[in-house]
């Protein structure tokens, strides 16, 4: 169980009947609930608050989500992306991570389940049975951590089955938790990528509140192997920080030494970038944060990087340790140029289609059993 | 149930500031408005047992002492009445007749805080907007941090019309960050924006480097600027930012320098300017000019399509790429 507390359920009274809201009050029995008919005040009287996001992760809001909740992941304009879908089942992470990108997204900062589960399940379904040219990848890590709320409602098991049952579709769950115990008897048939962001762990204590260890990441990964999961690694954010090549040195002997990496279906590497707006927002409520002191500019998408030359340092550098350990890992590089793609590899996908169909050969390699 | 009766300045305690929200306050237009014609609203007393506590009135009582007046016409309140009522009388009557600066609605939620001990969850949700504020936690410890400043701070917040934010970066700084800054602020001219940005950049060359405001500030080349009998203000705020734009990224400074030697070496004319990327992000120059005749148009031709011929310029549009430099200036200056 990720080490966070629900302090109160906010429960819109259009959801109350819901099965999925009933199976949340059912495991929170002791939680504070409030019925709610109008949000915008609810919100409203966060928002009034010193630090509304804090608050937010504390407090549970169970709705209806009326509109479509699955989408492409929206990318970055003028660099190579990969292609992935976006399921949002529950925005917001009871997780704390400084540069969450999150803390300047969100305009409701309640921690916020979706009880119109069948739903999104029926809109899942209608996408992955249409005639796609491509093998879609779907996720739920983008908005949340994929596992964070897993103790609580089932999310992830429901959905591990559902891919399971499917003939299309890879479902990605990616978190920074260490506890996978509810996954590991799952019959999954290889339908589910497991994944987990790593740092060093002196990153992770600084930056990562709330979030599991390294070792702890690293041993989930490898519970994970060991029912037959492929796993991917995102190494994102990648941090430049005063001894950062040791850190990310250790990290990767770590990660090559615990785990099977003919089983890593995917690595990322993704410098760290953020929003214009984050750096203010994150700066008050994490005064102490290092991760934006280095030195970052505007990129060609407006979301602030490290120099071009930094990022190729680094990336050359990981790329170079963990080819070192296996030279067939599959490592892609998270929302970067064509010319840094050539810096790094020597070559570069022509464009995201291409990138994304690189994904599909890949993983048909893993579901062949390649 | 309250007289209006004149009483004698001797015997009104000066001392007793406990409904005093006064800050800086503008007493000329008062003085000439008293002297002309009286003190037209009483001020509020209580009677103590030796002699009179000022509850509102701090202002016009200060004005008729200095014109040698020897009373002053007052509401004396007799009967026993809880202080915070008092002070939200004091408020009142404030509110109505002047209004309050910045530091002063400052001073003013810090006594109901701390003084009187309202909740702050009370003071959010129905007194900030009597000073004209959104019931906002962070709008009340903004204000509340401010009241907590130093003296020379609270000036400089009034007198340059500080913003909430940079209040709040003010804040952010150490009682010593805090006083360092402030000589640096009041040396140089500063919009908004400016200070904003200065203080983010002292803010996180300070935390990155581990070394206090005090420390960068006294740099040479920035007391050098500050002194400068030459520069004037604006030029003075421009140049100490370069200095600490230079500390913060030295290595994209660094890049700059050396984009700039390679192009001063190629001698290009005033009337051809050659850039980089946005940031050195991204491949390729750009290059602008301008011209006023044919005449001109032909000598431009002619210089880039000899620029061609430069293997530099060549290095130049490959972006010759750095490795490490071991000589790279340090990012820490004050290890």
């Amino acid at each position: 169980m990720i080490p966070f507390q629900i302090e109160k359920i906010y429960l819109d009274e259009k959801a109350a009947g819901d099965w999925v809201a009933q199976a949340v009050l059912k495991s929170l029995p002791h939680v504070p609930v409030e019925e709610v008919r109008d949000k915008k005040p609810l919100i409203k009287a966060l928002l009034s608050k010193e630090d509304p996001i804090g608050l937010g992760k504390r407090n549970l809001f169970i709705t209806r989500f009326y509109g479509k909740r699955l989408k492409p992941c929206p990318g970055t304009s003028n660099h190579i992306c990969c292609g992935y879908h976006v399921i949002n089942a529950l925005t917001n992470c009871p997780m704390d991570c400084s540069y969450c990108v999150l803390q300047g997204y969100l305009n409701n900062p309640f921690l916020t389940l979706y009880s119109n589960w069948d739903e999104l399940l029926l809109e899942i379904e209608t996408f992955l049975s249409q005639n796609h040219s491509f093998l879609p990848r779907l996720g739920t890590g983008e908005l949340s951590d994929s596992l964070a709320l897993d103790s609580i409602f089932p999310l992830s098991q429901t959905l591990v089955s559902f891919f399971a049952e499917r003939q299309k579709g890879i479902l990605e769950l990616k978190t920074k938790s260490g506890r996978v115990d509810h996954l590991l008897d799952l019959d999954h048939r290889g339908r589910t990528v497991v994944s987990w962001s790593v740092n060093p762990p002196q990153m992770i204590e600084e930056e990562e509140r709330r979030t599991a260890p390294l070792a702890g990441r690293l041993e989930a990964a490898r519970q994970c192997l060991e029912r037959g999961y492929p796993v991917g690694i995102h190494f994102d954010p990648l941090i430049h920080h005063e001894g950062w090549e040791k850190g990310y040195r250790e990290v990767t002997q770590q990660l090559l030494d615990r785990i099977d990496t003919k089983r890593i279906a995917w690595m990322s590497l993704g410098g760290f970038r953020y929003p214009p707006q984050l750096k203010g927002i994150a700066g008050e409520r994490f005064p102490q944060a290092r991760i934006f002191l280095g030195e970052l500019f505007p990129g060609r998408d407006g979301k602030f990087r490290y120099l071009k030359e930094v990022r190729i340092e680094m990336y050359r550098k990981m790329v170079e340790w963990l080819r070192q350990g296996d030279p067939d890992l599959f490592i892609y590089l998270c929302m970067e140029s064509q010319e840094v793609w050539e810096k790094v590899f020597g070559w570069a996908p022509k464009n995201s289609s291409h990138l994304n169909h690189l994904f599909e050969e890949r993983l048909k390699k893993f579901m062949n059993g390649d | 149930m309250t007289l209006i009766q004149n009483i004698p300045l001797d015997q009104i305690d000066f001392s007793d500031g406990t409904f005093s929200i006064n800050f800086m306050p503008d007493l000329e237009r008062l003085r000439s408005s008293i002297q002309e014609m009286g003190v037209i609203q009483p001020v509020l007393l209580r009677e103590k047992p030796k002699g009179y506590q000022i509850i509102s009135g701090f202002r016009r009582i200060g004005v008729v002492q200095g014109l040698g007046h020897t009373g002053i016409v007052s509401r004396v309140i007799h009967e026993e009445t809880e202080d915070l009522k008092l002070f939200f009388i004091s408020l009142h009557d404030n509110l109505t007749s002047r209004g309050f600066n910045t530091v002063e609605k400052a001073i003013a939620l810090e006594k109901l805080v701390d003084h009187f001990k309202v909740n702050p969850v009370v003071v959010t949700r129905e007194m900030l907007p009597l000073f004209d504020l959104e019931r906002n936690e962070k709008i009340l410890n903004t204000f509340l941090s401010l009241a907590r400043m130093e003296e020379e701070v609270k000036r400089y917040v009034l007198e340059e019309a500080v913003s909430r934010s940079n209040i709040r970066k003010l804040a952010r700084l150490s009682v010593e960050d805090r006083n360092a800054a402030i000589t640096l602020l009041t040396a140089l001219k500063l919009g908004e924006n400016s200070l904003r940005e200065i203080l983010t950049l002292l803010e996180e060359i300070t935390k990155r480097d581990r070394c206090s405001v005090r420390k960068v500030i006294d740099l040479n080349e920035i007391q050098s600027l500050i002194t400068h009998p030459e520069l004037t203000s604006t030029q003075k705020t421009e140049r100490v930012k370069r200095v600490l734009m230079d500390l913060r990224y030295p290595r994209m400074s660094h890049l700059e320098e050396q984009f700039e030697k390679k192009r001063r070496g190629l001698s290009l004319p005033p009337t051809i300017s050659l850039h980089h990327p946005p940031f050195f992000e991204g491949r390729g120059l750009r290059i602008a000019f301008q011209f006023e005749s044919v005449a001109e148009y032909r000598s431009i031709l002619s210089s880039l399509s000899a620029l061609a011929e430069r293997e530099e310029f060549e290095e130049m549009i490959r972006g010759g790429e750095q490795a490490p430099n071991p000589k790279h200036p340090t990012t820490n200056r004050f290890k």
